[in-house]
């Protein structure tokens, strides 16, 4: 039984389809990265799953049970949160988490809101009313929401915004445990970053469409060149040996070192080669991952905008078009 | 956030009880107790009417305009029914507002639709757990206006016997019961209110609109009330249903007004929660908007459709009949005269037959230049006294201006020259209230 089961989505706002003949499968214990620059049609693709929007067409399974876009028991054992998380400001983060156990049908046990408080550390701030929450404690207050059901299927829209590097961490640990536990994961994000720390499989959206799909291996064998700095003991003559490794692109950064685009056996043969030369090797760094690259090429170079680090992007789409 | 450790293995099977209207229904009531607006309104229904009490204890005014007003320093029954009355025009619109007014849209406002509605409760469940939970209130908080009015009344004043409508001096008993009856019944307009005030939230997502609307219903009904003598469209408002109790302190009780409006209280009910229901399950629950101007596309078509009922109303307002003619008000005011005379003359110590009638001619007009309809009338009673060695009477005449309401509820006052004043002294020389200075009284205008 699949997680989710999507097939033929359509929904149209007026003169704009905002998905568009969508089809997604997800399977237990798989974790999905969801991709797209804004406007992909991510978030609506998100409110359909969740039940609050109803497509024009297609259908929807989740967990088995067909979504009559009306919620209830068919989202029994689905957590999450679409947009960042929102609660009822004048009740306190407990008070808000056992009102939602209550809508589950759960009851209120202290015990078990507490623990879901207690796992993302704000057991602390229980008894404080969200309204003084902090955009990440909100955050995780929303993690906590979604864990207290128990879900087989998570789905995830941002869920590491506004947290410290450590709470960001976290979150990629506690997906990859609850995946090993059998849950289906779909996270969408536009962090590319945090997304290849946990997913195994990917959904690229652009316009309503989905543009590719697939694991991570195929991603690999697919994905256009890497781009990489390297930085050497001597540039000039790693830059002589790149240039004789076939598929294998160079050229000097400005601020020293070299930038390289690549594939990952050809950058396994360029290190060997380096290495067989005695020419040390002093920093390497992947700036743009296979995904980024696939990311650039099949959506707008516009949407490198849209990620965290521009410089390094810029800089390696430079070495990409210069090819 | 340092230590996020996965939850137990992953159920959502396991089993439990799940009911979701109930579940829906207690959480409603748990944010409702939660919020501020809502326990404002608790203290001023458990306390307000103590407080309005005790001001009038300490001052020797009364509110005459309102129906008993006159009578709230001698009867505990009468504060309860001065409370009832500016309720009716106004406190249960304000009830109805604040507690559902914002019940729908205050989840606009903190975008919080997604976070219910991806729980285990279908839209069905919240939208039945809501109404639920603020039908509950509503009852509760009216109750509690009541038993509070009633007690108020009855510690500060005193549970005396009070003249109804018709101008008898009624039993404590008799009050008693006639004013509990009278606020239960109030109880289905109360609910029609609160559920346009439910209609206002869902359908504009607007919480100031939502919380305003009732009352601005409330403000149009009262303008209407002044402007129209058709009985018809009359009937039709939810605030007119808040007059069906006065027929029942008449000494021949009508109950015209009191099942129509009930049977317009339920009509307004069933018409605004199922737009309500229809207008949330069709929704879709987009992003909500995290900056910029609000969208008040909706709000303002809302106030244009409100707008263009209220035209509506007030051009058909005069349509049909009146039920407010020369006829009724001079033989309704005339069997009264002859009631608080005959009272006047007992409080005074004089020895009334039970059979005892004056020889009355009431004549009335209205002012103006329609003979018909609420407004203000001027009423001449003309009293034939026996009197001995008086062929055959001696002939005394009582003017009354008289306001006259839609309802067919009046108040009367006569100059003091005519009658004295508000008070008088009775028999063992004590201050009562001289029933003869501010009269009301009640017809069926139906």
């Amino acid at each position: 039984m699949d997680a989710v089961r999507a097939t033929g989505l359509v929904k149209r706002f007026g003169a704009t389809t905002a998905v568009d003949g969508l089809d997604l499968v997800i399977e237990p214990g798989e974790v999905r990265g969801l991709l797209g620059p804004n406007g992909a049609g991510k978030t609506t693709l998100l409110r359909i799953l969740f039940g609050l929007i109803r497509p024009d067409a297609g259908s929807v399974e989740l967990l088995g049970r067909h979504l009559d876009h009306l919620g209830g028991d068919v989202l029994d054992g689905v957590g999450g949160f679409v947009e960042e998380p929102s609660f009822y400001p004048y009740l306190s983060g407990r008070a808000n988490l056992r009102l939602l156990a209550k809508l589950d049908g759960r009851g209120a046990g202290t015990d078990e809101v507490d623990g879901a408080l207690e796992r993302v550390d704000l057991r602390r701030y229980a008894g404080s009313r969200v309204g003084g929450y902090s955009t990440g404690m909100r955050q995780r207050l929303g993690i906590a929401a979604a864990l207290l059901r128990r879900p087989r299927l998570l789905l995830l829209d941002e869920p590491t915004s506004g947290l410290d590097p450590a709470g960001a961490r976290a979150v990629a640990k506690l997906v990859r445990d609850l995946a090993a536990d059998g849950v289906a994961v779909l996270l969408s994000s536009h962090q590319i970053g945090e997304l290849e720390k946990v997913c195994g499989s990917y959904t690229v959206m652009r316009q309503g469409h989905v543009l590719w799909d697939g694991t991570v291996a195929e991603l690999e064998a697919q994905a256009p060149d890497s781009a990489y700095a390297l930085f050497t003991s001597d540039d000039a003559q790693a830059h002589e040996l790149a240039a004789g490794v076939a598929r294998v692109r160079v050229q000097r950064a400005a601020r020293g070192g070299l930038m390289v685009a690549a594939r990952q056996e050809e950058m396994d043969e360029l290190v060997a080669r380096l290495a067989d030369a005695r020419i040390l090797i002093r920093r390497l760094e992947l700036m743009v991952s296979p995904l980024e690259s696939m990311f650039f090429a099949l959506t707008a170079v516009e949407s490198a905008l849209e990620l965290d680090s521009l410089e390094p992007q810029q800089m390696a789409e430079r070495i990409l078009a210069g090819a | 956030m340092t230590t996020i450790a996965p939850s137990a293995p992953a159920a959502g099977s396991e089993p439990r009880v799940k009911e979701g209207v109930r579940d829906a229904y207690r959480t409603e009531v748990h944010k409702l107790m939660a919020q501020l607006s809502t326990r404002m309104l608790m203290l001023v229904c458990a306390f307000g009417p103590f407080a309005f009490a005790a001001i009038l204890k300490v001052q020797s005014g009364t509110p005459s305009d309102a129906l008993f007003g006159v009578w709230v320093h001698s009867s505990g029954f009468a504060i309860s029914l001065v409370i009832l009355g500016f309720a009716g025009s106004w406190g249960f619109p304000i009830v109805a507002g604040v507690l559902a007014g914002d019940l729908f849209s205050s989840e606009d406002r903190y975008g919080t639709w997604k976070t219910i509605l991806t729980r285990s409760c279908t839209r069905e469940d919240v939208f039945a757990g809501k109404l639920l939970a603020v039908g509950t209130f509503a009852v509760g908080l009216t109750l509690m206006l009541a038993a509070s009015g009633l007690i108020a009344g009855l510690v500060f004043v005193g549970p005396h016997a009070l003249v109804n409508l018709s101008g008898v001096l009624t039993s404590p008993g008799r009050m008693l019961a006639l004013t509990v009856d009278s606020w239960l019944v109030c109880l289905l307009p109360v609910l029609a209110y609160t559920s346009l005030a439910i209609l206002f939230s869902v359908a504009t997502r607007n919480g100031i609109l939502g919380v305003l609307g009732p009352l601005l219903v409330a403000l149009v009904t009262q303008l209407l009330d002044l402007i129209g003598k058709g009985v018809i469209v009359h009937q039709l408002l939810i605030g007119s249903a808040f007059d069906g109790w006065h027929g029942l302190f008449t000494t021949h009780p009508f109950f015209g007004p009191l099942f129509v409006g009930s049977a317009v209280s339920l009509v307004w009910i069933a018409v605004s929660l199922t737009v309500s229901w229809r207008l949330l399950r069709r929704r879709d629950f987009l992003a909500v908007s995290s900056g910029g101007a609000p969208n008040w596309t909706t709000p303002i078509k809302v106030v244009a459709a409100a707008a263009a009922t209220v035209a509506v109303l007030a051009l058909a307002s005069s349509v049909g009949p009146t039920g407010v003619t020369a006829y009724r008000v001079a033989a309704t005011i005339g069997r009264e005269f002859n009631n608080v005379t005959l009272l006047q003359q007992s409080l005074i110590g004089r020895r009334v037959p039970p059979s005892a009638r004056l020889y009355i001619q009431p004549q009335c007009n209205r002012r103006g230049t329609k003979a018909i309809g609420p407004g203000d009338w001027n009423c001449n009673i003309y009293v034939y006294v026996p009197q001995p060695n008086a062929v055959p009477y001696q002939l005394t005449s009582v003017e009354y201006d008289v306001s006259v309401q839609y309802n067919g509820c009046y108040k009367a006052q006569s100059p003091p020259a005519f009658l004295g004043g508000q008070t008088m002294l009775d028999a063992a020389g004590g201050s009562v209230t001289n029933p003869l200075f501010i009269v009301y009284g009640c017809f069926n205008p139906l």
